[in-house]
């Protein structure tokens, strides 16, 4: 019985090895990324490290400007993101913003930035007084974000200007995004017309 | 055609026959009689057919309500009637609410059921210059047995304001007023022409008006639906199943100042087999559906964005013709030999939609997808091994333009492999390896963001019940993640992530009123930046380490009180890397130095069955050191205070009076805290009447 006993146990420890290294095979043909170009001088693309709520927000500027999807990625929190649209938003896409998740930020925010468009984006009005971090989350009330979205095919300039609520929450050692709250649309400076929050440019790209 | 306001109302008063409309709904009852007679006999067939269907209409509390307290059904067409009148106000950090509710459910004869629903909200935020106002109102009638087909119809009523006022002073009324009446009927799986069949029709009339920005939108429009679906059993376990479903709507939209008649149709077909046989069960279907949609909408951009500034205000709306093609493939097998199992998955799904007159023009996607899980199970253990393949892309091609701007590919290919072994008695063993690779791919090079994310992990998870009272846990996962842009212009990024993660945990109920929980966390991550030898690029590689012990323990001195104490205490560092010898050994500069401890307490009491008192505080010690050229060192205090209670109680016989209240004071401080959210109350207290 005790020989029968470790014949099992070699046949059980033969088929694990066995599966592991049709593992190693399988990642090592099918999961292999691309070789990257190196950097082009003068398109270095500069993020701070998330240590603080103010540099993972800051992020999402830079994201924008460059269109460069990662960076916009990497503030997201992995463990819980919560996207809520001010009224408007909600009532022009109803239904759109009920299962907003990460997934969803992330599929929006890269189909934004491979629509052919240039960004130009200000994360947060001059006058909001950023509040020391402390503890593990940390909350942002009415900070007011202005992105300006101009198509490469028309020329059309769409500006998205609004009012939020941002909840950031540190994970292991970095500071992540994992509430955002559109309270409302702000207005122009220019213009004065009432603008859109980005919950109507998310809606637009989720929508259709 | 540009109408005046006033003259949408007599519209709205004309007869049923001349308004264009209400055609669909009356298509769709004239259906409904049609069907009557084979339905009926299908009906007399199949005892087990559905009574009623109250999915639509009210809520789980008027069914409940509706189905506990009325008379048999005893030949009177009136069997009984309840009326729940309730009232309330809410309060939180962000608005006050009040709010009055009403409902009343009537029972009728053979399973009939009427059903009201009135609702007044009234919202008034604190943190904004806000307040809404809604009004709801909804009719159901629930027909029973009175009709061969299982039938609703529903009457919806919404009404709401929201006066807005920005922090540049404008103030903005957005109104909506929508009237929906709707006819929903179906009868599920009854024989006929030697199929087993199922059939659904529906008719709606909808009549929304709204004002935002000052800009009218309006629209009046009748729709009528059916779908049928069959089934024909080819052989024992082996099932041939088709369906066909329809649907046209009709009326007219007001967008701004343009009026314009508005339409829809649309149609799907579908066609499947379904086994259930020796080799397992499965399916292979394929459906095919289209619409067109005529509407009024405002100009929009390429990219599908709303674009009227500086364009005349008699071109910012114009007359759309939307058309959607889409067509679905897809397959499923689950099977099971001896200790193995599995299951297959394939799928390939294509979906074309154009604008006839917007810049978007027409979008096309598709998507492939293949997915395999492979089981064993051997006595103490079991494995599992999944893995999926797919490929999805979209394509666009702007109005007018003579090619496609190429296709925008995502490629993803995972891996998982999961061992679960019983090592000893009550002692667990869980390993997960995986692996994921995702890849956005630019055809003909589009843009500039082609990007692949190629994450590795392993995990592994041990579990022991010791005798008695004790359990302990070990967790350790290691993770790999790299980062990698493709193109030049956005590469200088890249990166490298590793993590590590240790965590030791127990629990202890040392007695029936107290147990101990306690777990450690250790994560390390470093990162190493692919380019961070190039003097162009800035980024340099670091590490982040973190401590992070916890600890509670949770009382329970008698029946009446339950109380809570955590303790959080984490110590973490950042550092760069400075530099690396000859021999590769790297030294790293640390940043940054914090420790943050947070003591909680809750704490609640219940006085009287039904009332309780709650309280609950914590604090929170932040000291953190900034290393570099100057040493600056800050502490931050915050913490917190609710106080509250919570009180439900009945009274009368049947239970006829409800209180339900619940009351708490919050009072924080902290950095972070705004002068509205340093002191505010958190309620919500309503009172109901059953009779």
């Amino acid at each position: 019985m005790a020989q029968v006993a470790v014949l099992s146990r070699v046949r059980l420890a033969a088929q694990v090895a066995a599966a592991l290294l049709a593992c190693a095979v399988v990642g090592g043909c099918l999961l292999t990324p691309r070789e990257a170009e190196p950097p082009e001088t003068g398109n270095i693309v500069r993020y701070l490290e998330q240590i603080a709520p103010v540099n993972t927000w800051d992020n999402l500027e830079t994201s924008a400007n460059a269109t460069h999807a990662p960076g916009w990625e990497a503030a997201i929190s992995s463990m819980s993101f919560l996207y809520e649209p001010d009224s408007a938003a909600d009532n022009q896409f109803p239904g759109v913003f009920a299962t907003w998740n990460r997934d969803k930020e992330l599929a929006f925010i890269n189909a934004l930035y491979n629509s052919k468009v240039t960004i130009v984006a200000q994360m947060r009005n001059p006058e909001f007084v950023v509040p020391p971090s402390s503890g593990s989350e940390s909350l942002w009330e009415n900070v007011i974000y202005d992105v300006i979205v101009t198509s490469k095919v028309d020329a059309s300039r769409v500006r998205y200007r609004g009012l939020a609520d941002i909840k950031f929450t540190l994970e292991g050692n970095f500071w992540y995004i994992s509430e955002w709250r559109d309270r409302q649309g702000e207005s122009d400076p220019d213009s004065g017309q009432l603008l859109s929050t980005l919950g109507v440019l998310r809606g637009s790209f989720a929508s259709k | 055609m540009r109408v005046a306001a006033s003259k949408r109302n007599n519209h709205f008063l004309c007869g049923l026959c001349r308004v264009s409309p209400w055609r669909p709904l009356a298509t769709g009852l004239f259906l409904l009689l049609a069907l009557a007679p084979v339905a009926t006999r299908a009906q007399d067939d199949s005892e087990s057919a559905p009574v009623d269907s109250t999915a639509t209409g009210l809520g789980a509390a008027l069914s409940q309500a509706a189905a506990s307290g009325f008379a048999a059904d005893n030949g009177a067409f009136f069997l009984g009637m309840t009326q729940e009148p309730k009232a309330g106000i809410k309060a939180n950090v962000q608005k006050y609410t009040w709010f009055g509710e009403w409902n009343t459910v009537a029972q009728l004869h053979a399973g009939a059921q009427a059903q009201s629903h009135l609702e007044w909200y009234w919202d008034q935020f604190r943190k904004q210059e806000k307040n809404v106002e809604s009004r709801k109102g909804t009719l159901s009638y629930g027909f029973g047995k009175q009709l061969p087909l299982v039938t609703t119809i529903d009457g919806n009523w919404n009404w709401s304001e929201d006066r807005t006022t920005n922090t540049a002073g404008y103030a903005n009324l957005y109104k909506m007023d929508n009237k929906l009446v709707n006819l929903s009927s179906s009868q599920q799986k009854f024989q006929g022409l030697g199929l087993m069949n199922s059939v659904r029709l529906g008719a709606n009339f909808n009549d929304q008006a709204g004002l935002n920005q000052n800009q009218r939108s309006e629209f009046r429009e009748g729709t009528a639906q059916g779908g049928v679906q069959s089934g024909w059993a080819l052989a024992p376990g082996l099932i041939l199943a088709g369906r066909l479903a329809g649907t046209a709507t009709g009326g007219t939209r007001l967008l701004a100042a343009l009026s314009s008649p508005s339409s829809a149709h649309g149609d799907s077909i579908g066609v499947g087999v379904y086994f259930n046989r020796g080799i397992g069960t499965g399916h292979v279907a394929m459906t095919r559906s289209s619409f067109a949609k005529k509407y009024l909408e405002f100009r929009r951009n390429a990219n599908g964005l709303v674009d009227t500034v500086g364009i005349d205000e008699p071109d910012k709306v114009l007359t759309e013709l939307e058309t959607h093609d889409a067509l679905t493939f897809d397959v499923a097998h689950k099977f099971k030999l001896g200790r193995f199992g599995g299951e297959i998955k394939g799928g390939h799904t294509t979906d074309d939609l154009a604008y006839a007159t917007g810049l978007a023009g027409l979008k096309q996607r598709a998507q492939d997808s293949a997915d395999m899980t492979l089981t064993y199970n051997a006595g103490r253990d079991s494995l599992v091994a999944f893995g999926t393949v797919g490929e999805s892309w979209d394509d666009q091609r702007i109005k007018a333009a003579t090619s496609s701007r190429g296709r925008q590919l995502v490629r993803r290919r995972e891996f998982q492999f999961n061992w679960y072994r019983r090592l000893f008695k009550a002692t667990r063993l869980n390993l997960q390896y995986h692996e994921d690779l995702t890849q956005d791919v630019a055809e003909n090079r589009f843009n500039e963001n082609d990007k692949d994310r190629l994450q590795a992990d392993f995990a592994g998870k041990l579990e022991r019940a010791w005798a008695g009272r004790f359990r302990t846990s070990m967790v350790f996962s290691y993770r790999q993640t790299r980062d990698i842009s493709i193109r030049g212009s956005s590469s200088s990024n890249n990166n490298i992530k590793e993590s590590y993660e240790l965590v030791p945990g127990f629990s202890w109920n040392l007695a029936p009123w107290i147990t101990i929980d306690q777990n450690y966390r250790v994560y390390i991550q470093y990162t190493d930046y692919l380019y961070s030898y190039l003097p162009s690029v800035t980024r340099k590689d670091d590490y982040n380490k973190r401590g992070d012990l916890v600890t509670k323990v949770m009382l329970v001195p008698n029946e009446r009180l339950r109380v809570t104490v955590r303790h959080d205490s984490n110590r973490r560092f950042n550092a760069t890397k400075s530099v690396e010898d000859a021999a590769g050994s790297a030294f790293y500069n640390r940043d940054l130095e914090q420790d943050i401890s947070k003591i909680r307490l809750d704490l609640a009491y219940t006085v009287t069955p039904g009332v309780s008192l709650e309280c609950g505080t914590y604090r929170t010690r932040d000291d953190k050191t900034s290393l570099g050229r100057t040493t600056t060192k800050t502490r931050t205090d915050s913490g917190e205070i609710v106080v509250g209670t919570r009180v439900d109680r009945t009274w009368g016989a049947q239970r006829d009076f409800e209180v339900s209240a619940m009351v708490k004071k919050i009072s924080a401080y902290g950095p972070s805290v705004t002068a509205s959210s340093a002191d505010f109350w958190e309620a919500d207290v309503w009172l109901k009447w059953l009779f």
